[in-house]
């Protein structure tokens, strides 16, 4: 595959999202601490991301004692702060949406948390409009955080609603304004360890073969145009659920087959990639031959460097949802040789250093950066 | 999600006619109270009375009336809640635990109106120890 290289090589960085490890936190295993420890002495850095309101008790509020033993340990540890995932609870109260003065307020209290707890990125999601990216622009540079949007499946970057998020950012003209690629946008197969949980669960090898041929019309059919046509989609997969005898697993086929595995090419990203400022390495396991059997991690990476990309790359393993048969701690190492083994290919590298890698992310965000103490 | 832990194992108490077990969260960030949107509680077939239901986090007792206004408490990722409820039951015995957790996803919004609400059970065996 050969796409656009408009730019010299980039160098993309490597890292992992706590997220990967939820199972092992949720199942107190690894207290915050412990985790970003073992992130450290198992080499899965350096860069580190965090969803605020999974890790940090309280969350957004962040005294500064906290935020102080916080720094610390990300600088003992040797780890690179990458980008802080924030959620926009536009349904946090039951009877009715934030509207948009309260959204805003609810995610400048996250920005502000960013800043204080020394991450230059708040990964926001789709539910947050063009006009409110709009205001949040000079919130966010004044606490020098990149406001970075999740492109997730069912959404891509060729979907209208993406689109018009980038013509805004490019009529703004904010540095602080940019994507989060999320590679489930762009996946390739429906996941085998998806397929192995519900032979788990008594599904037939015959239904099993009709979820595959049917995430596999989709992808030949393309992303769906909008939202009425994911729609009928995850209609499909709850049909089939249904009609073979298994009902109860009709929803979870539509939440995974529309929701996690996007089908979209990977040259899509290319409508969006000089806005792309994090990126989410989303990937469900690794194969007996060491590869990633239904994410195209090796084309991705390689459009990333062809296309000049040298932020953090977080490793996101999302197989933890039903894989509870294998360590996720391994599953994420493998994974990330597949990515240096990816960007050697394309004539690059991945940067491991954690000293590099803050250079080379002070060049990727330059406007961030400059406000290193911007607690 | 992680509807296996639900159910705190060995965590089920007889206090007089009530009955109350220690719940985890089935998602991966915390929710505030406005999002714990029901529950259920159900022993050896036998359903609490939805009105006597009440619902403990962070050192503080709530009906589910009461939390539906509660946004500035979370339930965290590795707290256990406890929930409890009318239901009379030996001590010393084992019981069949069943808990269903309605909870509201408050940054998945599904229509101009709507947000995403997701219905979660677990059923666990233990054996009661007295308050």
């Amino acid at each position: 595959m050969t796409l656009r290289q408009a730019h010299a090589p980039g160098t993309p960085i490597q890292g992992v999202t706590l997220y990967s490890f939820t199972r092992a936190f949720h199942g107190r295993e690894y207290d915050l601490e412990g985790l970003i420890r073992k992130v450290a002495a198992e080499g899965y850095g350096p860069g580190l991301e965090i969803i605020g309101f999974s890790s940090f008790r309280g969350f957004p509020e962040i005294d500064d004692r906290f935020a102080g033993e916080f720094r610390d340990l990300v600088a003992e540890t040797d780890l690179v702060t990458t980008s802080l995932a924030v959620n926009a609870d536009i349904g946090i109260h039951r009877d009715r949406l934030l509207d948009q003065d309260e959204l805003i307020a609810y995610m400048t209290r996250q920005i502000e948390a960013a800043a204080k707890l020394g991450f230059p990125i708040a990964r926001v999601q789709i539910s947050i409009e063009p006009d409110s990216m709009e205001r949040l622009a000079p919130i966010a540079e004044k606490h020098g955080v990149t406001l970075a949007l999740e492109v997730h499946a069912d959404q891509y970057a060729s979907h209208p609603r993406i689109l018009a998020l980038r013509d805004r950012f490019e009529k703004v003209e904010s540095p602080f304004l940019g994507f989060t690629m999320d590679w489930g946008a762009t996946v390739s197969g429906f996941a085998p360890s998806l397929i192995e949980a519900y032979r788990r669960r008594g599904a037939s090898e015959e239904l099993l073969g009709k979820v595959v041929e049917l995430w596999d019309e989709f992808y030949e059919a393309g992303p769906p145009a909008d939202q009425g046509e994911h729609g009928q989609r995850f209609g499909r997969f709850i049909q089939l659920g249904a009609q073979n005898g298994r009902p109860d697993l009709g929803i979870d086929f539509g939440i995974n087959g529309t929701g996690l595995f996007g089908p979209a090419r990977v040259d899509d990203w290319l409508e969006i990639v000089p806005w792309i400022r994090h990126v989410h390495g989303k990937f469900f396991g690794i194969d007996e031959s060491g590869e990633e059997p239904s994410v195209p991690v090796r084309d991705l990476i390689r459009l990333l460097v062809e296309n000049g990309y040298s932020g953090a790359v977080s490793s996101e393993y999302e197989g933890w949802h039903w894989n509870h048969w294998q360590s996720p701690f391994e599953i994420i190492a493998a994974e990330q040789a597949v990515q240096r083994s990816a960007a050697q290919d394309a004539g690059s590298r991945m940067i491991t250093d954690a000293a590099e890698a803050r250079s080379v992310l002070a060049n990727h965000l330059p406007h961030a950066l400059l406000k290193e103490t911007n607690a | 999600m992680i509807p296996d832990r639900i159910i705190e194992q060995g965590t089920l108490v007889v206090d007089g006619r009530r009955a109350r077990v220690e719940v985890r969260i089935p998602w991966y960030r915390a929710l505030p109270g406005s999002c714990i949107a029901g529950a259920g509680l159900t022993i050896d077939g036998v359903t609490a009375p939805t009105d006597s239901l009440r619902w403990r986090m962070n050192d503080a007792e709530y009906t589910f009336d009461e939390l539906r206004t509660i946004t500035d408490e979370w339930w965290f990722p590795t707290d256990s809640a406890v929930l409890s409820g009318d239901l009379q039951i030996d001590a010393h015995a084992e019981h069949e635990v069943r808990v269903d957790l309605t909870l509201y996803i408050p940054y998945i919004i599904i229509s101009d109106t709507e947000t995403l609400h997701i219905e979660e059970h677990d059923i666990k065996n233990m054996t009661a120890v007295a308050a």
